[in-house]
């Protein structure tokens, strides 16, 4: 029952169900390398189960009296990955990475082939023993790396193409696709070299468009909104900051259940408090909460609400620490135009009795109207 | 032959007694079912009773469904009546197979027509509920109430006309005057959560982020009691609120003295005491307001570093409530809490506003809680098990206090009126 095949793996079975334990004992027990190692067991298991099952190819049943060995890649994929993961030890943990990946495929796909080789004299035989044990492997492992290329690609294309143009190539790939799926489908008798040749021309011609995509850089105003971070930091002045500013958004999705919603009418700001009859010089937050405002622009000009946040920095603000740009602890909205309206989500974790200054909701460039956020 | 037809006999009168006990077993327990279900129906002490209603919200809601089950009732016990005729009458007795016939459009449509009226006039009812009880624009007094693993916290916003010219926060009892339309403004800091008084209104979730409105409404001054309804953890059962009626010259006196300064205890006392060992320990968490550090500094309270939902119960005037942690417990003991709940509604606002004093104090749940808050009340508080909330309590903690210094603080607590 247990051969060399499956000696072997069964070894390489123990051998990594040692070196998990003595992770787990030693090191740590739900670091990342343990769920590694835990994965490197599980594998073993795997191949050792399938070299089980298969008894090695039924290589009891063939003769034995010949070792036929043909050349091989694999000793170059593995130099390849060696090369790779050098390399990453010195450029990029990406390419170290990679390195592993290759040299584990590489020695796997070695060792099963060396072992297949002395599996009988029947060069058709051993063929067929590896790949009983590596296709149900490597066809998913190809499909996936080859759908992973194709998409990639495409996607390259349509970041590097205008918006209007990528619509246009998609629905042209897009009814290319369903026109020769169709005709494939309705000529079973097509020769496969033709199907292949078509499905493979197809392919490199979307892989060249995708490194010529690459090559071409994104877009122009992908490119642009990748240089500036457009979320990044927040200006809250009373001018229109280049980046913050851009392409405000003008409606609200969820209107509903707010805590207050702070309308800014003929230069007054005032806050709309469900319950109350009248408008609202104040309005309580209950502390370690999020409470999310509106602002409602009724102005002419452009304007943006600002969110103190007191002396104590509360938690889950994006500008939290961020004082590259602003040296006030504060928060805000975009600047939106008459008619727009935006929300403004703030957690206070201290009570206004914690901070130096009131707590309020103001708007640039209007002196004097002010909401007081009181958090009990 | 004889011994077989002895076995026989025998066989059949076993089998004709295991009949006839089976006959009794079920006949009483239909009876015990049948007179446990009526003698529920009789409780005078359920203040959670659903058919009590002793507000105009509350009365909505049961004007509503008063009909409802009747008519829903008539309906049920007809379909009941005619499906046992149906069984009885037509039951298998060897007769032949009645003709089958498909097809009666007359009767099919009047069974469609009748339920379909029905239920239009039940919905038209109820939109009309539901739209009253969403009404906010003739609000005369706003209270936020924010829900949290597992206790309520109330605070009144600032409402001049009602003499509240400072927030005020309370937990655990909800005060508000009576006969006035009260609006709660609901959310939430965990999970979802969601306030009910039965005798008041309806229910309403509690969802964090979102302020949800509840309209309640007090025909009488008294306690009214409720339950968070929407299952939340594990303390969900005892997530309690009471809210408590005053009349409108009650309720100002509670707000004059929920507004009114904080008062050290007496210099060398033991409740002095008591305050340096709530700065040492509970002021962490627990905010009251007013209190001061020995160097003159307000002594301000940081949950947000050590409660997982940023909070725990505010303490200022403790002692003018009648319920801690949650309202699971009774500040009272029994005979005064009996006192106050019992009493006729002139003079509850006085009862009630007499706040809890040594002589009323329930001490033993309250060292209880004191000495080790989790074993009375299911909470996450084991500090060996808080790593999924970065070290956050879900609940009080066992303080490892001592003996003398639960003394101190139940000394210093009850100063808290």
């Amino acid at each position: 029952m247990f051969k060399a095949g499956s000696k072997l793996f069964l070894g390489l079975t123990g051998f990594s169900a040692l070196n998990l334990i003595a992770y787990i004992v030693f090191v740590e027990r739900l670091a990342l390398g343990g769920v590694a190692l835990s994965m490197v067991f599980a594998a073993f298991v795997g191949l050792s189960a399938v070299v089980l099952i298969t008894n090695e190819g039924d290589s009891e049943t063939q003769p034995r009296d010949a070792a036929l060995t043909r050349t091989s890649m694999w000793p170059l994929v593995t130099v390849v990955g060696v090369v790779l993961l050098i390399l990453g030890l010195v450029v990029a943990q990406i390419y170290f990475i990679l390195g592993i990946v290759v040299v584990l495929a590489a020695l796997t796909e070695w060792l099963v082939l060396s072992w297949s080789e002395s599996a009988s004299d029947d060069v058709a035989h051993n063929e067929s023993a590896r790949h009983r044990l590596l296709h149900p492997i490597e066809f998913p492992v190809i499909a996936t790396l080859g759908l992973g290329v194709i998409i990639f690609s495409f996607s390259r294309i349509m970041l590097a193409i205008s918006k209007s143009a990528g619509a246009v190539v998609f629905m042209v790939v897009a009814t290319l696709v369903l026109l020769v799926g169709t005709w494939f489908a309705l000529r079973p008798a097509l020769k496969t070299a033709l199907v292949s040749g078509i499905c493979v021309i197809g392919a490199v011609g979307i892989v060249a468009g995708g490194i010529g995509g690459t090559g071409a850089g994104l877009r122009t105003d992908l490119a642009e909104a990748a240089a500036e971070g457009h979320y990044t930091h927040r200006e809250c002045g009373e001018k229109k900051s280049k980046y913050f500013d851009k392409k405000a958004m003008k409606t609200l999705s969820l209107r509903s259940n707010a805590a207050a919603i702070i309308e800014l009418r003929d230069g007054k700001l005032s806050a709309v408090v469900n319950g109350f009859a009248t408008p609202q010089r104040s309005v309580t937050a209950a502390r370690g909460n999020p409470v999310t405002f509106i602002f409602r622009n009724f102005d002419s000009a452009e304007r943006r609400m600002v969110a103190s946040l007191g002396s104590a920095m509360p938690a889950g603000t994006a500008e939290a620490g961020d004082d590259e740009h602003s040296d006030k602890n504060e928060t805000c909205t975009q600047l939106i135009p008459q008619g727009a309206e935006q929300g403004l989500t703030i957690t206070y974790n201290k009570p206004s009795i914690a901070q130096d200054m009131p707590l309020t909701l103001t708007v640039p460039g209007l002196p004097g109207q002010s909401i007081e956020v009181v958090v009990p | 032959m004889n011994h077989l037809r002895s076995f026989v006999r025998r066989t059949a009168v076993r089998l004709s007694v295991s009949q006839v006990k089976s006959r009794q077993f079920l006949q009483r327990s239909v009876v015990a079912v049948g007179s446990l279900a009526v003698l529920g129906s009789c409780a005078t002490n359920a203040p959670q009773d659903t058919w009590q209603p002793k507000g105009p919200n509350a009365k909505m809601i049961d004007d509503l469904q008063q009909p409802v089950f009747a008519v829903a009732g008539i309906i049920g016990i007809i379909v009941c009546a005619a499906v046992a005729y149906a069984v009885w009458r037509y039951k298998d007795r060897g007769q032949p197979i009645p003709e089958q016939v498909h097809g009666k459009p007359a009767l099919e449509i009047t069974l469609t027509v009748i339920p379909a009226l029905i239920l239009a006039v039940v919905g038209v009812f109820t939109f009309r509920v539901i739209f009253d009880l969403a009404r906010t624009d003739d609000t005369q007094l706003v209270i936020n109430v924010t829900g949290q693993q597992w206790w309520w916290e109330y605070d009144y916003p600032v409402q001049n006309e009602w003499g509240i010219t400072q927030p005020i926060i309370s937990s655990g009892q909800l005060v508000m005057p009576a006969g006035v339309k009260v609006l709660l403004r609901e959310t939430s800091r965990d999970v979802i959560h969601s306030y009910w008084i039965p005798a008041l209104n309806g229910k309403r979730d509690a969802v964090p982020g979102r302020v949800h409105t509840l309209r309640l409404e007090a025909d009488e001054p008294g306690i009214y009691a409720g339950q968070c309804t929407e299952f939340c953890g594990l303390s969900h059962a005892n997530m309690r609120m009471e809210a408590v009626a005053l009349s409108p010259t009650d309720f100002a006196k509670w707000v004059a003295n929920q507004q009114a300064a904080y008062q050290t205890p007496a210099a060398d006392s033991l409740a002095k005491q008591g305050e340096d060992v709530f700065l040492n320990q509970c002021v962490r968490c627990h905010q009251i307001d007013g209190l001061k550090r020995a160097d003159g500094t307000l002594a301000i309270a940081a949950p947000d570093e050590n409660v997982w939902s940023g909070a725990a119960p505010n303490l200022t005037k403790l002692m003018t409530r009648n319920t801690f942690a949650g309202a699971m417990f009774d500040l009272l003991r029994n005979a005064c809490r009996d006192d106050v709940w019992n009493a006729p509604s002139a003079e509850f606002g006085a009862k009630y506003l007499a706040g809890v004093d040594e002589s009323c104090l329930n001490v033993s749940d309250l060292r209880a809680w004191l000495r080790n808050a989790p074993e009375v009340k299911p909470m996450y508080a084991n500090p060996a098990l808080l790593a999924d909330t970065n070290g956050k309590y879900r609940g009080m903690p066992n303080l490892g206090l001592s003996e003398s210094d639960i003394d101190k603080l139940v000394a210093y607590l009850l100063t808290l009126k």
